[in-house]
């Protein structure tokens, strides 16, 4: 009950379609019961590749702000744009490194390598432990019931705007029934050339 | 010695229970059918209750009492409103968006439930008191009064009753007091939702205003009323 995975609360999933990908997450920050913010987005850009976090809200803070210091360090030294890849690698190494201390969060990345032009998602453990997937990956107090609706919707090769529907479903029937998340929700999908971002009026209860 | 032992000893039972003649009168004594309750077969309800249900004293109780709930009733000129929410929850699962935490006991008579230690709550209007409310809880509290407000969504529920409550409320602003008192606790408590389920308790018997989704009651208060400026409705 008082695990720092489920003290705010908060729900991530990302999806992989043809030629695209897409994540979203919901937007609510509570403590326990007590709904404090229904504007606490759990997505951070860097560059194109976007990083989730759900978890600790701290440390959801915390972690975006110190890969934000890394990318750009990155992107300076190197002169390029960071790939999926290479910030999933920085991602588990930094987690890693405080592997008995750890980050309470739970993050999941989704974007498109622009050498290979492939679509890429991964989520990860709090220590680090790297989970490639091709098809979704799931994050947050809603996972077990994201795991579900993902189950039940995804299909491959689907469309932009089929993608877009699909996760917005699940994303949205998961958190009407974990009584930690939603509130609202963002949704980022990722072109080659573009990425749409939308707002999802969910239930506000 | 014999006669002593005899003197101060007595059959180990003797004062168990009652006697054949004690028993029989007891039977007869008993008011008619209709006025008897049906009680469980157990010897301490109490005990029992606490044995299956509490989570506190038991962690592996068979029976897990769904909590957190928004309840609220109160007295106005034109009756008493009774209102709650409708949400189920096992921990952060939210088991059902649609529970009955009315009970319709008679046509005059209402109960509500929240689960666990939390309190139920009794309305009804009779011919010697009026309108009565009465707040009740497991341990034997028992308070008459003109409001109440129960379970984990409670102080939500208050804090907009409180501001707007008056005994000299017109029916339609008394029900839509309860109506947004319920609505506020389900958007800031987590363990409160789905239906609002709206009761007018009058003299001659109790009027049901519906079993609403709060969905659509939310987005029309805020974007009519302009009421919850702090939820985000476009993106920035």
């Amino acid at each position: 009950m008082s695990s720092p995975f489920s003290i705010n609360g908060g729900a991530c999933v990302a999806m992989v379609g043809k030629d695209c990908v897409a994540i979203a997450c919901d937007l609510r920050l509570g403590l326990q019961s007590l709904t404090v913010s229904n504007n606490f987005p759990k997505i951070f850009p860097y560059g194109d590749v976007y990083l989730g976090l759900t978890g600790l809200a701290t440390d959801v803070a915390t972690v975006s702000d110190l890969l934000r210091y890394k990318v750009n360090l990155y992107r300076l030294r190197e002169e390029r744009a960071i790939s999926p890849q290479t910030l999933a690698n920085l991602v588990s190494s930094s987690l890693y490194e405080r592997r008995f201390g750890p980050f309470f969060v739970s993050p999941v990345i989704a974007g498109i390598n622009h050498t290979t032009g492939k679509p890429f998602i991964c989520g990860f453990d709090s220590i680090g432990c790297i989970d490639f997937a091709k098809d979704f990956i799931v994050s947050g107090t809603a996972s077990d019931q994201l795991f579900g609706t993902c189950e039940g919707l995804w299909e491959p090769d689907l469309a932009p705007e089929d993608l877009f529907e699909t996760i917005s479903q699940a994303l949205l029937n998961a958190v009407d029934r974990d009584a930690l998340s939603g509130w609202g929700a963002h949704v980022y999908i990722i072109e080659k050339d573009k990425v749409t971002k939308r707002l999802l009026k969910g239930r506000q209860d | 010695m014999d006669t002593l032992v005899a003197q101060y000893s007595r059959p180990l039972f003797e004062n168990e229970g009652s006697s054949q003649e004690e028993q029989l009168e007891l039977i007869q004594t008993l008011p008619p059918l209709s006025l008897k309750f049906a009680l469980p077969p157990i010897a301490q309800p109490s005990a029992f209750l606490r044995a299956t249900t509490d989570d506190h004293s038991n962690p592996d109780c068979p029976i897990k009492i769904a909590h957190g709930t928004t309840t609220l009733a109160f007295r106005f000129k034109g009756g008493i409103i009774v209102a709650t929410d409708s949400r189920a929850t096992a921990g952060n699962w939210i088991a059902s968006q649609t529970v009955k935490k009315v009970i319709e006991i008679n046509n005059c008579l209402l109960g509500t439930m929240a689960g666990g230690a939390a309190g139920t709550m009794c309305a009804g209007v009779t011919p010697q008191e009026g309108p009565a409310l009465y707040y009740i809880d497991s341990d034997g509290t028992r308070l008459a009064g003109n409001l109440f407000c129960v379970g984990s969504g409670q102080t939500f529920a208050y804090g907009v009753l409180d501001a707007e409550y008056s005994y000299d409320l017109e029916d339609e602003a008394a029900l839509e007091l309860g109506r947004r008192s319920i609505l506020a606790a389900t958007h800031r408590d987590a363990y409160s939702g789905g239906f609002i389920n709206l009761y007018h308790v009058k003299e001659d018997g109790w009027v049901k205003h519906g079993f609403s989704d709060t969905n659509p009651i939310f987005w029309k208060t805020k974007l009519d009323k302009g009421e919850f400026s702090n939820v985000t409705s476009e993106l920035d």
